[in-house]
């Protein structure tokens, strides 16, 4: 239980209005901070929800799939620009991002990691991968700015960070091709 | 299992110390205490003509030796340490190397040596004062940087057979937590593979453009590459030292040690958080914004969470064994502790030197304090508390077990007492010299700086008095130095045969059980490597385009 109030701490801490207009400031700390911070927060008050909801979690989320999807879904929908203006302009969807983020990203995925088999975790790890990799070559290539709140140049950053990231997952992945963890557990 | 793993360790403490791999460490080590040798000796040099005593030959140059002094005190010495006391660790853990891992730690031995005359060459020449950091614009002739390449690539030799050697234990003993010693080497090959990466690359910049082929080259990239190394080749020679505190110095003190969970994460956060803070070593330097600035603070202070968590771990396995013991009272527990022995006195100071050193560390960190020392004699200062004590004090203190260890010799009272009065020199001779270049540094003496009076300027005499003790301290100093070579060289050949004991504290008969996620190294990489492409991607995207700049010889 201490993870989740340390989890509850963060998130509070995370939404006070001078941290997060600090962090939506640059644009791959929005994307790249800020967003996966939320994730990690909400990842940290799962156990609260799980103990204090199990059934619910096992009706909606016995074999961790819908868990994972809902996951991707959030995840990817908040990769696009527009929705990084939106966050910024229309109050609505910036709650709707301080709510989705750990809520619908976080605690699913705590919930569900344990509960898939290798074979749906690496086939999230290459969704992810296609997924960055994707949006990292649109966010260096694209000749226009993509988000009306951040300039190019920022634009270009992100796009590297996605190449980078995507670059971490495709080491952990190629390092499964020749490591076995089953060799050593 | 356990009976087989008793058998073992039964086994393996009958036969002693496997005679090919003690080889391997004391090469390392005498490699280690010759350059303990030279460098301390240019060290006085330095130290004599800073404070104006002692007047360089026209044939040498106040930046030839400190090039030097830097080059085999920072690298050479703490590496070859560092090695060669974590492959004996591997092999006494985990029952004696593989051939394999023999043959690879001595390629890699062979390559650095080789780079390292490559690299001494145009030093000595006068080739390549270019100091340890090698900053471009200044460029120093090729053969250096060849010489670094040898270097990186002995050094990813001795990696990959630690990882070899580590990989094939695990697979013979599934399901079981690496020995905690073998888990700090891990944790330290992980990191000098990963760090030398970047350098790796920025040496491969560098080449082209000190033969001619490129005409500029990249420099505020090229420091950036350049402290990404350097800041966690910092961090491996601290994780270096507090394996001895957390695995051997209790053991010496006869008691047992902190919880072992705590310890691997303290293992596994400074392998994650280290890369990234070499970007404090930069708050100077143009080019990186004031807001990714302020953002690395909480990267380098990131770090030094896992160091206060040491601290407080050290003192409670004190006050445990001392109140074990029957200390009574507060502070009771500090009369208990075996001040006479020198395997626990010189890594103890070691651990309170890093008090002063980590909060001068934090200082540095600190965008607005560090504007008032930095580039000044107080960074210099500040390095000599850290590797100068800290990390060379519990080297020290391991030399005087392991040496004899390895030999098949013994540590006597008589050279247990040289070893204690070696440490005492040292602390005396180090604090004189770290206090004095911090307080010189506030009031402005820069570093990296030939003796001057600037045209007899008022405020540069008033540095006079402080640079005099950089001279009384590199004097005790360079008496400690020679007694401590000394003290190696007899327990490697001439102290009486014997077996000296391999001290490895036991965990706590009470101990929780460890986590198995601590042994899952992919998923720590994985979440390093994300870490630092979090930290590297926004200046290094900043710096692309910057006009670069031609090859300077300032010497």
């Amino acid at each position: 239980m201490t993870q989740a109030i340390f989890g509850l701490l963060f998130f509070v801490f995370l939404i006070l209005p001078p941290v997060a207009s600090l962090m939506e400031s640059i644009m791959i700390i929005h994307m790249h901070m800020q967003m996966p911070l939320l994730v990690i927060s909400g990842f940290l008050m799962a156990p609260f929800f799980q103990k204090k909801l199990p059934a619910f979690f096992e009706k909606w989320n016995q074999i961790g799939i819908p868990g994972i999807f809902l996951f991707i879904i959030i995840m990817s929908y908040w990769s696009i620009p527009r929705t990084m203006d939106d966050a910024l302009t229309i109050q609505a969807v910036e709650i709707f991002k301080f709510i989705s983020l750990p809520f619908l990203v976080g605690v699913p995925l705590r919930d569900s990691w344990a509960k898939i088999s290798t074979v749906w975790k690496n086939i999230t790890f290459i969704i992810f991968l296609i997924l960055f990799t994707a949006m990292g070559i649109l966010y260096i290539a694209s000749p226009d700015q993509l988000c009306n709140n951040y300039l190019r140049t920022e634009q270009v950053t992100l796009g590297w960070g996605f190449i980078t990231m995507a670059a971490a997952i495709l080491i952990y992945l190629v390092q499964l091709l020749f490591i076995n963890p089953a060799d050593y557990e | 299992m356990a009976l087989a793993e008793t058998i073992k360790t039964k086994a393996n403490n009958a036969l002693g110390v496997n005679p090919q791999d003690a080889k391997i460490s004391k090469s390392y080590f005498t490699v280690t205490f010759l350059a303990l040798l030279i460098g301390g000796t240019l060290g006085l040099v330095q130290g004599l003509n800073r404070a104006g005593l002692f007047e360089l030959p026209s044939w040498l140059n106040y930046y030839q030796v400190l090039t030097a002094h830097g080059l085999l005190l920072i690298l050479v010495f703490t590496a070859f340490f560092t090695i060669g006391y974590f492959y004996a660790g591997l092999s006494h853990t985990l029952g004696g190397l593989i051939p394999k891992v023999r043959k690879m730690v001595w390629i890699g031995f062979w390559m650095k040596i080789f780079g390292f005359v490559l690299a001494v060459i145009p030093i000595l020449m006068n080739e390549a004062s270019v100091m340890y950091t090698f900053y471009p614009p200044m460029a120093a002739s090729p053969l250096f940087y060849f010489g670094l390449v040898f270097i990186v690539l002995g050094v990813w030799m001795a990696a990959f057979g630690a990882f070899v050697q580590v990989a094939n234990w695990r697979k013979n003993h599934k399901g079981q937590h690496l020995p905690i010693l073998s888990f700090f080497a891990t944790g330290v090959f992980v990191l000098l593979f990963f760090s030398s990466i970047p350098v790796a690359i920025e040496v491969f910049m560098i080449i082209p453009w000190v033969l001619g082929w490129m005409e500029t080259i990249n420099v505020m990239l090229s420091r950036t590459l350049f402290w990404a190394f350097g800041h966690t080749l910092v961090n491996i020679w601290y994780l270096t030292a507090i394996s001895v505190w957390y695995v051997i110095v209790p053991k010496v003190i006869g008691g047992r040690r902190f919880s072992d969970t705590l310890t691997r994460v303290v293992v596994i956060l400074l392998v994650i958080l280290n890369i990234p803070g070499g970007f404090h070593h930069q708050i100077i330097d143009p080019g990186i914004s004031e807001t990714i600035k302020y953002m690395h603070v909480f990267m380098s202070l990131a770090v030094g969470f896992p160091s206060l968590m040491t601290a407080y771990a050290m003192f409670s396995v004190f006050e445990r064994t001392g109140r074990a013991k029957g200390a009574k009272g507060l502070f009771g527990f500090f009369k208990k502790l075996p001040w006479g022995d020198v395997r626990f006195l010189a890594p103890f100071i070691a651990m309170v030197a890093f008090i002063p050193a980590g909060a001068g560390g934090i200082v540095q960190t600190t965008n607005q304090l560090d504007q008032v020392v930095h580039n000044s004699l107080w960074i210099v200062g500040h390095f000599h508390l850290t590797l100068g004590m800290t990390v060379a004090l519990t080297f020290f203190g391991v030399s005087y077990w392991l040496i004899p260890r390895i030999s098949g010799r013994i540590l006597t009272k008589k050279m247990n007492k040289m070893g204690v009065i070696t440490t005492i020199l040292w602390t005396i001779g180090m604090s004189f010299m770290a206090i004095a270049m911090h307080l010189v540094g506030l009031l402005g003496s820069p570093r990296r700086t030939s003796y001057t009076t600037y045209g007899d300027n008022a405020t540069a005499l008033g540095w006079d008095p402080y640079l005099i003790f950089l001279a009384i301290g590199g004097t005790f100093l360079i008496v400690a130095v020679i007694m401590q070579v000394y003290s190696a060289f007899h327990l490697m050949f001439r102290a009486p045969k014997g077996e000296e004991e391999f001290p490895i504290a036991e965990e706590e008969e009470d101990a929780s059980k460890t986590p198995f996620w601590t042994e899952r190294w992919s998923r720590t990489i994985l979440i390093m490597l994300i870490v630092v492409a979090m930290a590297y991607v926004i200046p290094i995207v900043d710096f692309i385009g910057d006009p670069g700049s031609p090859p300077w010889k300032t010497w």
